[in-house]
């Protein structure tokens, strides 16, 4: 990652930051938010470099430097990462970051954290952490990462110099899989999971996820016939292939897109669907549903996605939306 | 890098640096020692990025070679293993050399360790000392220093400035002053400096508690470097770094009363015991408070009372008691601190009425003083 990489993909944020270093005017808190894969932590982190670098002439850090190359590795005795513990920042793990921070710097006077996932901070971590960021002591820089802005109290929103990581364009994503030689239907789909050309590209090199992609064809099948096939869909494959968090989000996200390319069809533009090889199922089934429906059964998908981070038991989860996908069409 | 070190020096070294290395690190290359060898011999860094410990092995002690470098440089080994290797190596001689990627060979006899080494760039950089700026003052007195101040500093982090000791050094006096805002100790000494050199550093209360572990009782001077991240006190073959505490010490010239009411001289021992028997009820209470009240005939008496549990008087015989008539209560733990710290037979404590701080100072003695909150009961 450079700032020509970041100047290329998220160009406002990097004129932002560049401004204010060449400026002086770092301020004392950035909140970075944005998608996943939109590379806030790499922006993070390439913005620590710039501050720490020690051949500080050029814009971009020389990455050749003890202090570039310790940023990297995480062993830079003034650069902190909180990451989540589990679930959840705790407040513990504030506590230490405070203690920390009331003494002086161990090698140069400017201090730097990284919290990622702002947004999984205990409410009382959050509390804690407002106190800190109310009274910063002089050079002291903090950057949040979040990808739910909404999700972090107003309060500490207000304290924080808020930047925007634009999405790229899923067409670009999907045009540069494509230049290297992804197929069609995994390419779109993996552009669409994520937002970071790389992870995208891993993804649709992985055998999981073009499994996952079936898999979740057969659901919408089953769901369209009957919901005692579903049930099974999910017993037999579902749960057996979606095993933990991450992979049911990515499994929902890949049933949303399919309700999604259904209204797509309905609104006959048939141009911006996903699951190319579906186009006959889905003309059978448009005349099952109303375009409100639609609307509907991909508001209990995105329930049931915000369900994924409440504990809930994955069978349970998956029983329930699909004996609520059900509920709306009519038994014919 | 390759050397070659007596074993008895290498473990009585790594012992030292192993004081300063923590388990629980968010720093990866802090679970490790750093070892430098250069011609003048080689050197051990231990931290845990809030204290740092460099010992030195020198290359040739009373003409006996202890450290034979072969070759020069450094790496990085694991604290933990590297620790207990060193410990149990069979000879009397220990053979240490870093091939590629850092991967490092200790042998000993026919033992021989093959352990993974880290890059040493990566280790962080301590302060480059500046021999101009420093002062000396014998070990034992700074021993004394630390013991009398370090146990009166905060404990909560509500005000973390006051979880450190104050320095300040001005013309070759150095004063200590530590407070958690209802007891204070403070301590004078006078230090060796060639330079005016003004300084007001806090040094955190846990950083003076190691040092004051890992420092011999002698009266061998430690030279003490205050940078403008760090303190360093150095002893032959010892550096100990520590951070400081970022921010500005309350101004406590004004809590100490220059005036008094009521004086007294009591016997430390004497008094301490009455205290302490007298704590023995007070301790099962809420707050560990002993009254205090004078008598007639150079009399205190001093008692405490938990309803519960029961009650305790008891009457010390004072050497001198002057000024008003008093009654005050106390914490005794506060006291029975203070009272541990002093030095001196027999100490002096000036009371300016039931509600305002009283001091206790050693008799005929300047340097210390502590100085205790009084606690309202009514």
């Amino acid at each position: 990652m450079s700032w020509k990489m970041l100047e290329t993909s998220q160009p406002h944020v990097a004129k932002m930051i560049v401004n204010s270093i060449r400026k002086g005017r770092v301020a004392h808190a950035y909140l970075f938010e944005g998608q996943k894969g939109t590379g806030k932590k790499e922006a993070a982190l390439l913005f620590a470099k710039r501050l720490f670098c020690l051949t500080n002439v050029h814009e971009e850090p020389c990455e050749t430097c003890v202090n570039c190359r310790r940023i990297q590795s995480g062993n830079h005795p003034d650069v902190h990462l909180v990451v989540p513990d589990g679930n959840s920042i705790k407040k513990q793990q504030i506590e230490q970051l405070q203690e920390e921070f009331t003494k002086t710097a161990v090698e140069s006077n400017r201090k730097l954290y990284i919290i990622e996932h702002a947004d999984q901070m205990t409410v009382q971590a959050a509390n804690s952490l407002l106190k800190f960021l109310e009274e910063p002591s002089t050079k002291t820089v903090a950057i949040l990462l979040t990808e739910q802005l909404h999700r972090i109290l107003p309060t500490i929103v207000s304290r924080c110099q808020v930047i925007s990581f634009h999405k790229l364009p899923t067409e670009q994503i999907y045009a540069h899989l494509q230049k290297q030689g992804v197929p069609r239907e995994l390419a779109i789909l993996a552009a669409r999971v994520t937002n970071n050309v790389q992870e995208a590209f891993q993804l649709s090199q992985d055998d999981w996820f073009a499994q996952a992609r079936k898999i979740v064809i057969q659901l919408y099948e089953a769901l369209n016939k009957q919901y005692v096939q579903a049930l099974l869909v999910i017993q037999q494959h579902w749960l057996t292939h979606f095993t933990n968090k991450e992979q049911m989000n990515i499994g929902l996200d890949l049933l949303l897109y399919l309700y999604k390319d259904l209204l797509y069809v309905l609104l006959g533009e048939e141009q911006k669907i996903a699951y190319d090889d579906c186009m006959n199922e889905f003309q059978r089934s448009r005349f099952l549903y109303s375009e409100k429906q639609i609307a509907q059964h991909m508001r209990v998908i995105l329930q049931a996605k915000a369900r994924l981070h409440t504990n809930m038991n994955p069978q349970l989860l998956m029983e329930q939306l699909v004996l609520q996908l059900r509920e709306g069409s009519a038994f014919v | 890098m390759k050397v070659i070190i007596d074993r008895d020096h290498l473990v009585r070294s790594v012992q030292d640096v192993m004081k300063a290395v923590s388990s629980r690190t968010t720093i990866p290359i802090l679970t490790g020692i750093k070892i430098v060898a250069s011609e003048q011999g080689v050197t051990l860094t231990g931290s845990d990025s809030d204290i740092s410990i460099e010992s030195f092995i020198p290359a040739e002690e009373n003409d006996r070679v202890i450290v034979d470098v072969i070759k020069q440089g450094s790496v990085v080994l694991q604290a933990r293993f590297f620790s207990e290797i060193v410990r149990k190596l069979p000879r009397e001689t220990v053979e240490i050399e870093v091939k590629d990627q850092f991967v490092t060979t200790i042998r000993s006899g026919k033992t021989e360790f093959h352990l993974n080494g880290l890059d040493p760039e990566e280790y962080p950089r301590l302060p480059q000392i500046q021999e101009e700026n420093m002062f000396q003052i014998p070990a034992d007195l700074l021993k004394h220093v630390i013991r009398q101040t370090v146990f009166a500093v905060s404990t909560s982090e509500t005000r973390p400035i006051l979880t450190g000791v104050n320095w300040r050094i001005e013309s070759s006096e150095l004063t200590c002053i530590a407070t958690d805002s209802h007891r204070l100790a403070m301590r004078k000494a006078k230090v060796e400096t060639e330079s005016e050199a003004y300084y007001n550093i806090v040094i955190p209360g846990k950083s003076l508690n190691e040092l004051n572990k890992i420092l011999e009782e002698s009266n061998e001077p430690v030279h003490i470097v205050v940078t403008e991240n760090q303190v360093l006190f150095k002893t032959k073959h010892l550096l100990f770094f520590s951070r400081l505490l970022d921010g500005n010490y309350p101004d406590t010239s004004r809590l100490i009363p220059t005036d008094s009411q009521t004086d007294m001289i009591v016997k430390t021992k004497e008094f301490l015991q009455a205290i302490d028997r007298a704590s023995l009820l007070a301790r099962e209470g809420r707050n560990n408070v002993v009254r205090l009240s004078t008598l007639s005939d150079k009399v205190v008496e001093i008692s405490s009372n938990s309803p519960e549990i029961g009650k305790v008087v008891e009457e010390v015989q004072c050497e001198q008691v002057d000024g008003e008539e008093l009654k005050i209560s106390f914490s005794a733990k506060y006291m029975m601190d203070a009272l541990k710290a002093l030095e001196g037979a027999e100490i002096k404590i000036s009371f300016t009425g039931a509600m305002r701080p009283f001091l206790i100072r050693p008799l005929h003695d300047d340097s210390m003083l502590q100085l205790i909150l009084p606690v309202r009961t009514y």
